[in-house]
């Protein structure tokens, strides 16, 4: 069987009505079962009802990607008047599927057969008329222009069917049927057409077992890593994109015994954490910036009261309300900096899923074993996108992660705060007879007194600050990695979060045209890996910075720490960067560099 | 100005660069049934000698369409036309407008009445998905039959014999089509074709195309008189019929194809027709007539272009000579040439 | 209220020793104004714990920003010195973390109505299993004597030179209204009572809120003095009936002579009731909670 290396990146764009996200998730869950890597974003409308544009694109590759293509392979019209902005992202000799036979008159140009580029290849489908033959119902037209897709090329029907069984499990078999009915049509509609595009879908590259591969969302996986870790209370307030959190959290945390709250505010939601974690438990909460910025003063006493909490915090584009529904990477400041005082937190930016699981797992070790609170920097992004992950079969999060008082100085009175070598103390939780203590928010001494002499504050804010370093080599997490060429390079990228699957893609572009060229992801933004970040900034002739958000605040923290400039590349469009984008900057930066040395 | 152009062959194409060169602020939209930009149907037969990419055949790169500012509307097929409202209606219910509307629809393979129902079962070639399809179905070295045996068959016949395929052509009234013969020039005809090492049954009425039993050759043509012929695939080359259903209650006048007068213009003065869809009214032979072949089809888009864009030129064919006998005692055709 | 017969020092540290109440405080004094009425409050507190027979470790003491903000450091218990306002969602997570801890919060008028105000109808809500001791003095005494949410009309103080014409809240009302399963009042000059109300809404299962009334001795001279409480506050009268929602809030209408005692008691589940039947409809079970053992 000749093998093609599969990049098929398929968009599904309608109304919320008309079952979008839907069919892309089953196209998504089908695709991973049949032993697809696949990567998916959606876009919800900012309204919550009616009939805001959704699209659903899904990238379904042979090989694990970082980012979703810029252009898509093939769009599909659920809805023209929405997805006709969305047809020139068709590339070059791509598909756009649309409905033939609407069931009203449309006017002048408001058919999305009137707005495609002369390179893309129209598929004209009589959706709804096929849905009410297989089904007797339009409901279906959804279903029918997926498995009119599906058919198109061939995807493995049964992985369809399959999928779609456990989509609608729940409701009655009829349901199902009715769907496989509809998909099946449309499958047996697409497999009849001669394709003029030139998408092409190789097989799976080996056949993963459904059960190791997983699909799931960045917050899907923020919540298997609470789980995993063995979270005890969750309090949150809604907020977007990171709801999700706690919806499933509500849904899975009693069924393990733990306990989910939804509080009257933000400020509520972190004192209840903080509160939770002073009391011994594995506690969390999950906002975005502006929930954030509502945490900050709580967060300062958890650093003071060394208090270990877990925050997530997925970004938006912001500040204030900002683009609730839109992505940005403008909250690094406020992760690493927010708040008053010297208040140094742990922040960790994972850059995939699978990071977004360890990175809440081990958050909760590293909250306990630091005492500490620790931010999870998300984005809407990387919250909502799906990937394939494979987790391994063993749990790797430690539980009671944290020192104890030992029995030995039972008799001396406890200091919660003693002075150690790595300045963290042993930990005593309510409950405990030899542990009474009182945590506070004064600056205090070792037994927890108020102690405000200058001695004293010198010394516990170094010993705040300096058992964080600890956390640098935390076990089981990649807290940076180098990708690309080794040694010398003429152009090194170095991104954080989302950002960074879209800049490894470029790399992996810009090697392929012949560039000396590497990336680093920084996992920890706080405290910085700084030694890792300088050997690698010293192999690299010119430093680009990719990141969501207008001044650089991930070059300035950098720039700050390693004390030389870098190229910033800022995009605030509220999407993810474009991999093209990327591409270009590192063209120019070794063009630059090609043009120095020959003046030299 | 909308000029609305019906049809993405030679003539509409042509017309619509013309349309563009003479007109350039304004609106011109294609309207095409088909799913590709415009490609050379001419170089078709090319599919036997392995240039089976459609990206090949094309005339135009997409840049073409964007540089040129032509929309393209494909996979988009007119069920109507108002010629009051000045509005076409598409087949997926979208109304567009025009100012000026140029039919260039051109015609498809004509098939006798007695043989529709046998239609499932032949092949095409006159368009790329259908012409693709037939190649697939016919095995190397396979046996082609052609029904008539047109012109335009017969280019492709010469291609099928070089690349090593047998050929029959099923003689009848429409053989040579549009090449209009004799008595005594048909006879010397057919023998040119048997020098062009293709078969001929003449003298036999087709009655049906069957699927055939066994594992031999896929088809079966069966005669009027109960013999039969088998081969791999079926081809009608009857001629073309023009596509003109479309304009049926457009009011326009219309004997088999668009009547037009010399200038191409209908009867009605915002809509002109090209290519294979008109009838050309010929003062010379007081009738209205069709005019076939690449270049007489490019004379015609360029010709109703021009007059839509104020000009007032006539159409004089270049070719009008269909078919010739060379001396070697082959038939040759310049409608088999292009530019 | 000056009591019928001497007490000699003596004779009452004797007593104190030898009732075990000690055991609840630490050994940090207290750095209030002598004579405040938070003395009275630690005493209340330390007499309730010992007689209800509480284990130290199992005593949580929650306090904010204000003159209660050190509260926690004389007690012989655990204890969270939070932020301003955040007493009881910090209290609330600890609730929810460990059942099995007592939860005791304190804090003023300030920062209970004034800056935390908007956690307070949630907690009586979801009647989370905590006593809230409020201290009202009708003034920010800790930075020093500044208007407070309770201050009344008329009243000077330095950023209310000119005087306060804010309509005070009334705390009780407020509190009957939210849905609070235990609501009490008791004033700083009568330690005994406050010292029984104070027991009584430790062992109230549910949330239970007491309004403790008191002066401020240092910044308050003229309006919620000793003298006038003294000569203001009565009792509920004997046939109130704490079962009667509309009646408490009647009473709780009556400002200008408030009554101490119990307002309104009813018993209905608690968060961790409710959590616990969460886990239950979703098939799981109550698990082991953080810190027990």
């Amino acid at each position: 069987m000749t093998s093609i290396h599969t990049d098929v990146q398929i968009g599904i764009c309608g109304s919320a009505g008309d079952g979008t996200i839907a069919v892309g998730d089953i196209l998504k869950r089908a695709m991973a079962r049949a032993g697809y890597r696949v990567i998916a974003f959606d876009e919800y409308p900012a309204e919550i009802r009616g009939f805001g544009k959704c699209v659903a694109r899904t990238r379904i590759t042979t090989e694990q990607v970082y980012s979703m293509k810029p252009k898509t392979d093939v769009l599909v019209s659920l809805n023209d008047a929405h997805a006709i902005p969305h047809a020139e992202e068709v590339r070059d000799f791509g598909a756009v599927i649309y409905d033939s036979a609407p069931i009203t008159m449309i006017d002048e140009g408001w058919h999305i057969s009137g707005h495609l580029n002369p390179g893309q290849l129209p598929y004209g489908l009589p959706m709804r008329e096929i849905s009410e033959q297989a089904t007797g119902s339009s409901r279906s037209r959804n279903i029918v222009a997926l498995g009119f897709v599906a058919g198109l090329y061939q995807l493995p029907r049964q992985a369809f069917i399959d999928a779609i069984a456990a989509k609608f499990q729940t409701k009655a078999a009829e349901v199902t049927q009715s769907n496989v009915a509809a998909f099946n049509a449309g499958y047996d509609n697409g497999a009849e057409i001669y394709r003029f595009d030139k998408v092409e879908v190789g097989p799976p590259a080996r056949r993963t077992r459904v059960h190791d591969s997983t699909m799931m969302t960045g917050n899907a996986a923020v919540v298997r890593g609470c789980l995993d870790a063995g979270i005890e209370t969750f309090f949150g307030y809604p907020i977007t994109p990171a709801t999700s959190i706690m919806e499933r959290l509500a849904v899975e945390m009693p069924k393990h015994g733990a306990r989910l709250l939804q509080t009257e505010d933000e400020i509520s939601a972190i004192s209840a954490t903080v509160g939770a974690g002073f009391a011994g438990a594995r506690a969390a909460t999950a906002t975005s910036g502006p929930g954030f910025a509502l945490m900050s003063e709580m967060m300062g006493l958890g650093v003071m009261a060394e208090v270990p909490a877990v925050v997530f915090v997925s970004q938006r584009g912001g500040p204030s309300t900002g683009m609730p529904t839109k992505t940005e990477q403008a909250d690094l400041n406020i992760a690493v900096f927010g708040g008053h005082g010297d208040a140094k937190r742990i922040v960790l930016a994972p850059t995939n899923v699978e990071g977004c699981w360890r990175c809440a797992g081990r958050a909760f070790e590293m909250a306990e074993a630091y005492q500490t609170p620790v931010v999870v920097l998300l984005d809407l992004y990387l919250s909502n996108r799906y990937e394939t992950v494979v987790f391994p079969n063993k749990n790797p999060f430690v539980r009671d992660a944290w020192k104890r008082p030992t029995q030995d100085n039972a008799n001396e009175p406890y200091r919660r705060f003693e002075l150690t070598a790595d300045g963290i103390s042993p930990r005593a939780v309510p409950g405990d007879p030899h542990g009474i203590h009182t945590a506070t928010g004064l600056e205090h001494n070792e037994f927890g007194r108020p102690n405000d002499l200058s001695a004293m504050h010198f010394q516990m804010t170094e010993k705040r600050h300096e058992k964080l370093n600890a956390a640098l080599k935390h076990p089981g997490i990649t807290i940076y990695k180098r990708f690309g060429d080794t040694g010398e390079v003429d152009v090194g990228l170095l991104a954080w979060g989302s950002t960074f699957g879209e800049t490894l893609e470029a790399m992996l572009l810009a090697r392929a045209e012949g560039i000396r060229c590497a990336a680093m992801k920084v996992v920890m933004l706080s405290p910085l890996p700084v030694k890792p970040i300088k050997r690698f900034l010293k192999d690299c002739k010119e430093v680009i910075v990719p990141e969501l958000n207008y001044e650089g605040q991930f070059a300035n923290l950098v720039s700050g720490a390693v004390g030389r400039d870098v190229i910033r590349f800022n995009r605030v469009t509220g999407k993810p960067m474009a991999v093209n984008e990327i591409l270009d900057t590192i063209r120019s930066a070794a063009g630059k560099r090609k043009l120095r040395k020959s003046a030299a | 100005m909308h000029h609305v152009i019906i049809g993405n062959g030679v003539a509409g194409s042509h017309a619509a660069s013309v349309l563009r060169e003479r007109d350039p602020g304004s609106q011109i939209t294609i309207i095409s049934a088909g799913a590709l930009l415009f490609y050379n149907r001419y170089d078709l037969p090319d599919l036997f000698r392995g240039r089976c990419d459609w990206v090949d055949y094309l005339v135009y790169p997409p840049a073409f369409y964007e540089e040129n500012k032509i929309k393209l509307r494909r996979k988009s097929l007119v069920t109507e036309v108002d010629t009051n409202k000045r509005t076409l209606t598409l087949a997926h219910r979208e109304v567009v407008t025009y100012d000026q509307l140029l039919v260039a629809t051109g015609g498809v393979a004509y098939v006798p009445e007695r043989l529709l129902d046998s239609i499932p079962l032949m092949h095409g070639f006159n368009n790329f998905r259908v012409a693709m399809a037939m190649r697939e179905a016919l095995p190397d070295g396979g046996v082609v039959i052609m029904l008539g045996g047109d012109a335009l068959g017969l280019d492709l016949a010469r291609t099928l014999i070089e690349t090593n395929y047998k050929v029959v052509v099923v003689a009848g009234d429409r053989t040579f089509w549009p090449h209009e013969l004799t008595q005594e020039t048909r006879s010397s005809y057919l023998q040119a074709l048997e020098k062009m090492h293709l078969d001929v049954v003449d003298g036999k009425q087709v009655d049906r195309v069957e699927q055939s039993n066994g594992t031999g050759p896929a088809r079966r043509v069966v005669f009027d008189d109960g013999s039969d012929l088998t081969g791999d695939v079926v081809l009608p080359f009857y001629g073309l019929a023009p596509s003109v259903d479309f304009m049926s209650h457009a009011g326009i006048d219309i004997e088999r194809g668009v009547l037009v007068n010399p200038q191409l213009q209908t009867t009605r003065d915002d809509i002109w027709a090209a290519g294979d869809v008109c009838q050309i009214w010929s003062p010379e032979h007081n009738t209205y007539r069709f005019y076939y072949g690449w270049k007489n089809v490019k004379t015609m888009g360029d010709v109703a272009a021009r007059n839509m864009t104020g000009d007032d030129v006539t159409f004089t064919t270049a070719v009008d000579e269909i078919l010739q006998l060379k001396p070697d005692g082959t038939i040759y055709s310049p409608f088999w040439e292009y530019d | 209220m000056s009591p019928e017969h001497p007490i000699y020092l003596e004779d009452k540290l004797e007593e104190i020793r030898g009732s075990g109440r000690l055991g609840y405080r630490s050994k940090s004094l207290p750095t209030w104004c002598p004579g405040c009425g938070y003395y009275s409050m630690t005493e209340g507190v330390t007499w309730a714990l010992n007689e209800i027979g509480l284990r130290n470790e199992d005593v949580v003491i929650v306090s904010g920003i204000g003159c209660a903000s050190r509260f926690p450091f004389f007690m012989e218990t655990y204890g969270f010195h939070t932020l301003h306002g955040r007493t009881l969602p910090v209290a609330t997570g600890i609730k929810v973390a460990n059942d099995k801890l007592t939860v005791v919060v304190v804090g003023g008028d300030g920062d209970g109505f004034a800056i935390g105000g908007g956690h307070i109808p949630h907690v009586a809500r979801r009647n989370v299993d905590i006593t809230y001791l409020l201290f009202d003095n009708g003034i920010y005494g800790l930075t020093k004597g500044q208007v407070s949410p309770t201050s009344a009309i008329g009243f000077t103080t330095s950023t209310s030179p000119f005087e306060n014409h804010d309509q005070p809240l009334n705390p009780l009302m407020m509190l009957l209204s939210y849905g609070a399963s235990w609501v009490g009042q008791a004033y700083a000059g009568q330690p005994g009572h406050l010292a029984e109300m104070i027991r009584a809404a430790i062992k109230h299962r549910g949330f239970s809120y007491l309004h403790i009334l008191s002066p401020c001795v240092t910044f308050d001279k003229t309006d919620r003095t000793y003298r006038n409480l003294d000569f203001s506050v009565r009792n509920l009268p004997e046939d109130h009936d704490h079962s009667n929602r509309l009646a408490a809030i009647r009473e709780a209408t009556k400002v200008d002579r408030p009554a101490v005692g119990l307002y309104y008691v009813e018993n209905r589940p608690t968060l961790s009731d409710t959590l616990d039947e969460v886990m239950i409809r979703a098939g799981g079970k109550p698990a082991e909670q953080a810190g027990a053992g």
